[in-house]
């Protein structure tokens, strides 16, 4: 089976599960404010998908190292490039 | 080391999804296991916007995501050709 398949079986049976335990026949047997907490669970879910999401952004953002020497040779050869480019006769 | 500007950003981004993470499990995992007569409740809106909050939100995402790809294909339409 395919990741795809994997992944879309896997949210399927999660979401059969919570639907028979919050929509479904079981209710009343659920205690009020498990039930309460249960039904916006989904959401629930997202928002701290999303909340991880950002702050592993944040965090490879403020801990990723500048190359200072890699980007000085980057400079270097994109001036030897365009020198290069501009005698064969390519004009920019 | 990261930029300065890129460190604020950065530690900013974590920090305000650490604070909405925890205000949003307080308000919908927590809550409902506290007495309606607590004082905390004061802090929090209605169970109801838990849910409306986000959805409009991802809806507001999804509608500007689809502005900016319309303005960026619209920009680089190519015109029509012109038969003699």
């Amino acid at each position: 089976m395919t990741k795809l398949g994997q992944w879309l079986w896997g949210l399927a049976l999660l979401g059969s599960a919570w639907a028979a335990l919050a929509l479904g026949p079981l209710g009343p047997r659920v205690p009020p404010p498990c039930r309460q907490v249960l039904l916006p669970l989904p959401i629930y879910l997202l928002v701290a998908f999303g909340c991880y999401s950002l702050a592993t952004v944040g965090y490879r953002l403020a801990t990723f190292n500048d190359c200072e020497e890699a980007a000085a040779e980057l400079q270097e050869h994109i001036g030897a490039a365009r020198a290069d480019l501009r005698q064969r006769g390519l004009r920019f | 080391m990261a930029t300065a500007t890129d460190q604020v950003v950065g530690f900013g981004l974590v920090a305000f999804s650490l604070v909405l993470f925890v205000y949003y499990t307080v308000w919908i995992v927590i809550l409902p296991f506290i007495d309606s007569d607590h004082g905390i409740h004061q802090y929090f809106l209605p169970r109801e916007y838990a849910v409306i909050i986000p959805v409009v939100a991802g809806l507001l995402l999804l509608l500007f995501i689809g502005i900016f790809i319309a303005i960026v294909m619209w920009k680089n339409r190519k015109p029509a050709k012109k038969l003699d």
